[in-house]
């Protein structure tokens, strides 16, 4: 397995990140990305006419005293959003050369650290057949060592189950925002709907799809003898180039599948190999916005 | 080269079933690998049938060849496979070099043993140096001097280093532990060599079917002049106290006629003397009296020059004669004085009650119709004491009282018996807890036993009972009871050391013989058909306590056994010859085990890693993950 370092200018290059949504979400101000909804903001929004109970210090003074009429000058309010990382901490992610977990894991910080720098309120959230322990960590750089003492301890295992976590996720946070899924996305009750379900709710979804190289291409031959590291279920078979053809042809259509299910509703995917090293994921697939 | 636990045939086949078993075992088990996936959604199999195709093939050739190649090194090391040939491989000897008493026995400058121990070393230096030899001393008992060992120098030493014992050799249990050493902690056989005289007693003889095939003899010359004291008993006459009666008993081991001189001698002073002539193996015994009431050394000593002068002399500590005192008070003693006058074990003296002492010189105190004021500080013997001033509870007195009963397991009433008796005048004892009743009568207690005093009710010495036989019994196992250390009666004898068998007198129970060695610690014993029987190996004393007689046992002669082995024609003997000191053959059974365990782990480094279950190979703690990520981190901030 690689060994993943970070030095020192690869955290300066993180602290010039931001962690970006499309969506507007309603919210308090204080955040970073602009928002459709009028509220206590900087920019310029739109003029409407006044209501009964509007505020009075919105009203557009000038304008009255032109037209005598009661104009509200509106503003573009910048909410503060909540970023929430769900990692798959199933038993499936500790398969592959590299580890998929570990990898998960170090994207994760990686992730979190970014939206400390910008003084995001950022959740980590952990899951398998449930949803683990969360940890909610904010407030600047200061505060990253709770998240690494916090990803440390977290192991892999259990099967995965995206329909309950995602359920059990939706009642325990309502407040709409951005929902980060890190994972293989592999689920033998398929991930499609709860992930559809999660985009439906009103979060902006970004998948960041894991897998290691021979989770794509499997590098076997001939007989063998495979164990679901979930479900412990054995199958014998016979594995040759057709075979294989086949199985990275399957892997692939299911892989768009996760895309489309992300891209439908103006969510992001971005597939990663853990064969290539975190710091090029994040300034590479990453960074590019998923698509 | 060959192998010393399998034949060469039996190792092929051996090696060619366990190789069998593996290449079958690569067939079946190796054709299906077995992966750990992440899920088993898109997996498919092959539409190609596999099992025909790969099943006739070995897909990892040289790690099937480099475990035959280590099961093979194994299976020899199993086998031990050696060096050199077959009849080079080194030998185990046991060499018995005979320790008895007979092997100090000189015919010249040299003693038997010294005979022994040179032909000994000749023969040791004979072997081939690869042979391991194992020294046995034997006498009574076979003693391991030395383990299986090829140090000549240390065996050789220990060779020099013997002294002859006092016992004789038992040559049968010699053999037999020979035989055992040899199959418990010899590699290969080698031979039982006997080195020395092979005198034992006849019961200690192998017969001809006992004796094992690989036996050598190395003997030397036992043919001796020797005349020798058996034993020596010393007793006191039973008619005089003073008069001493000593046997001897002296054994002729020659084979010719032997004069022997015996003189006895008490405290350096000839006491008695006496001339036996002895025919060839004959034993004869030799009674000498002589008087004397004092303690010290008594001799009996053969005056002649012969091969062994440990067995002409005998010494023997005669003990003090002690008198028991016996203070009597008394107004009347002309009535105790016949029953303490027949008793030639004590001296009694005689008091009116005016003069009593509570500490008077005497180991025992007689109270007749008396009660002193302060209690005796002696052991006591109270006759009819008054009712006022007695030490113990006591009823009214009766006349005319049969006597109904005697309690004879208390040593004060032992073997009385009485039939009608009628007591004239006694007095009787309440029974309490602290007392023992001795004599029972229709009305109560007539004779009591406390700690340390005895009562009785009545007076041996009056009326009708003075002409009964229950009185002076009665009076001389009270005495017995109160003084049983000055009253025990002792033998002294000197004996050989070894197996020593007493004949116990009837009556006596095996719960009160006692074997005492030397500072009083026990010595096991037996008792088989009225037989008591101990060992042992050592010159010493060795007392048996046997109800109140001692028998002091003085083993200071050496024990020569009676028989020369006369060996089958068939057993080998002197040191062999032509024995050349080649190089033995060798092990090599641990560089094969090895040889074989490397290949084993070379196999596994190149080719079982390979086979384990990826998620162990790829196991990095995320502590350290973390702690790497974190580092450079924690200096900036």
């Amino acid at each position: 397995m690689a060994e993943f370092s970070i030095d020192q200018s690869f955290l300066e290059r993180l602290e010039r990140l931001t962690l970006h949504w499309q969506k507007s979400f309603p919210g308090l101000v204080g955040g970073h990305n602009a928002s459709r909804y009028s509220g206590a903001g900087q920019e310029f929004l739109d003029h409407r006419q006044f209501h009964q109970g509007d505020d009075l210090r919105a009203v557009n003074w000038r304008v009255y005293m032109r037209l005598e009429r009661l104009i509200l000058k509106l503003f573009q309010v910048e909410p503060r959003v909540p970023v929430r990382i769900l990692i798959d901490a199933s038993e499936s992610m500790t398969t592959g050369e590299p580890n998929k977990f570990d990898y998960a894991r170090r994207l994760a910080g990686a992730l979190t650290y970014v939206g400390l720098v910008r003084l995001e309120s950022v959740l980590l959230q952990p899951f398998s057949d449930h949803l683990h322990d969360p940890l909610q960590c904010g407030g600047g750089r200061h505060r990253f060592r709770p998240t690494v003492t916090f990803l440390e301890s977290l192991k892999a295992s259990g099967k995965t189950d995206f329909m309950g976590s995602v359920k059990r996720f939706i009642a325990e946070y309502p407040q709409r925002g951005l929902v980060i899924v890190i994972s293989d996305f592999l689920d033998d009750q398929g991930c499609e709907k709860p992930l559809q379900y999660l985009a439906d709710f009103g979060h902006e979804v970004f998948l960041i799809h894991l897998w290691s190289d021979e989770d794509r291409v499997p590098p076997f031959k001939g007989e063998i003898e495979i164990e679901d590291a979930e479900t412990g279920e054995v199958q014998k078979l016979n594995f040759d180039e057709e075979a294989q053809a086949e199985y990275t042809a399957n892997f692939d259509a299911y892989a768009r599948g996760v895309r489309e299910v992300a891209l439908r509703k103006g969510g992001k995917y971005a597939g990663v190999v853990t064969s290539t090293p975190v710091e090029q994921a994040i300034f590479g697939p990453l960074l590019g916005g998923g698509r | 080269m060959f192998f010393l636990n399998l034949s060469l045939g039996e190792f092929l086949a051996v090696w060619g079933l366990v190789s069998g078993g593996v290449f079958a075992l690569y067939l079946l088990d190796r054709s299906r690998r077995k992966i750990r996936v992440a899920t088993l959604r898109f997996w498919t199999p092959s539409d190609k049938p596999p099992e025909a195709k790969h099943r006739k093939r070995i897909q990892q050739p040289w790690s099937m060849l480099l475990q035959l190649i280590a099961i093979g090194l194994l299976l020899a090391a199993l086998a031990q496979l050696r060096l050199g040939s077959p009849d080079r491989m080194s030998r185990d000897h046991v060499l018995v070099l005979d320790s008895s008493a007979w092997m100090a026995a000189r015919t010249g400058p040299l003693s038997l043993l010294d005979q022994a121990k040179r032909e000994s070393i000749l023969w040791l230096r004979s072997l081939p140096s690869g042979d391991r030899v194992m020294l046995v001393r034997a006498d009574a008992l076979p003693t391991p001097a030395t383990v299986f060992a090829t140090n000549r120098p240390a065996t050789e030493q220990a060779i020099l280093e013997t002294r002859p014992g006092a016992s004789a050799m038992n040559l049968k249990a010699t053999l037999d532990f020979a035989r055992q050493m040899q199959r418990q902690h010899g590699s290969g056989l080698g031979e039982i060599i006997l080195a020395g005289s092979f005198r034992s007693h006849a019961n200690d003889l192998p017969s001809e079917a006992e004796l094992p095939a690989n036996v050598r003899l190395l003997p030397v010359k036992s043919d001796l002049r020797n005349v020798g004291i058996r034993k020596v008993t010393l007793r006191r006459s039973p008619a005089d106290a003073q008069l001493w009666e000593v046997f001897v008993a002296v054994k002729n081991y020659s084979r010719q006629v032997e004069n022997a001189p015996l003189a006895i001698t008490f405290g350096s002073a000839p006491v008695g003397s006496a001339r036996m002539t002895l025919q060839p193996g004959a034993e004869e015994s030799a009674r000498i009296e002589f008087r004397t009431k004092a303690a010290g050394y008594l001799e009996a000593r053969l005056v002649l020059r012969d091969a062994i002068a440990e067995d002409n002399a005998a010494t023997l500590e005669l003990p003090e004669q002690k008198l028991v005192r016996v203070m009597v008070y008394t107004r009347e003693p002309a009535l105790l004085r016949p029953l303490l006058n027949a008793n030639r074990w004590l001296t009694a003296t005689y008091a009116p009650p005016e003069e009593y002492k509570a500490d008077a010189d005497a180991e025992i105190i007689v109270l007749d119709r008396f009660a002193p004021p302060v209690k005796p500080a002696r052991k006591a013997l109270w006759i009819e004491p008054p009712a006022k001033g007695a030490p113990i509870a006591m009823l009214s007195p009766a006349r005319g009282v049969k006597l109904t009963g005697w309690r004879n397991e208390h040593p004060m009433a032992a073997g009385l018996r009485s039939l009608d008796l009628r007591l004239d005048e006694t007095s009787v004892f309440a029974p309490s807890a602290n007392v023992t009743v001795i004599a029972q009568s229709e009305v109560g207690a007539v004779a009591v036993a406390s700690k340390d005093a005895a009562y009785l009710g009545f007076h041996p010495g009056r009326g009708a009972l003075r002409f009964e036989l229950t009185a002076p019994l009665l009076m001389a196992n009270t005495l017995e009871w109160l003084a049983p250390e000055v009253m025990r009666r002792r033998e002294v004898t000197g004996e050989s050391v070894g197996n020593i068998q007493i004949p116990l007198e009837a009556g006596v129970e095996a719960s009160s013989v006692q074997v005492l060695g030397g500072n009083d610690i026990a010595v096991p014993f037996s008792i088989v058909d009225g037989n008591l029987q101990f060992y042992s190996g050592e010159r010493g004393m060795v007392r048996v306590r046997t109800g109140s007689k001692e028998q002091v046992y003085s083993l200071s002669l050496p024990d020569i056994a009676e028989s020369t082995w006369e060996a089958p024609a068939k057993v080998r003997r002197g040191i062999p010859r032509g024995v050349t000191d080649s190089i033995a053959s060798r092990d090599i059974w641990q560089w094969l085990a090895i040889a074989g365990g490397l290949l084993l782990l070379i196999e596994w480094l190149w080719f079982g890693r390979t086979r384990l279950p990826a998620v162990q190979q790829q196991a990095l703690p995320g502590t350290e993950i973390f702690r790497r990520f974190t580092a450079p981190f924690r200096k900036a901030s």
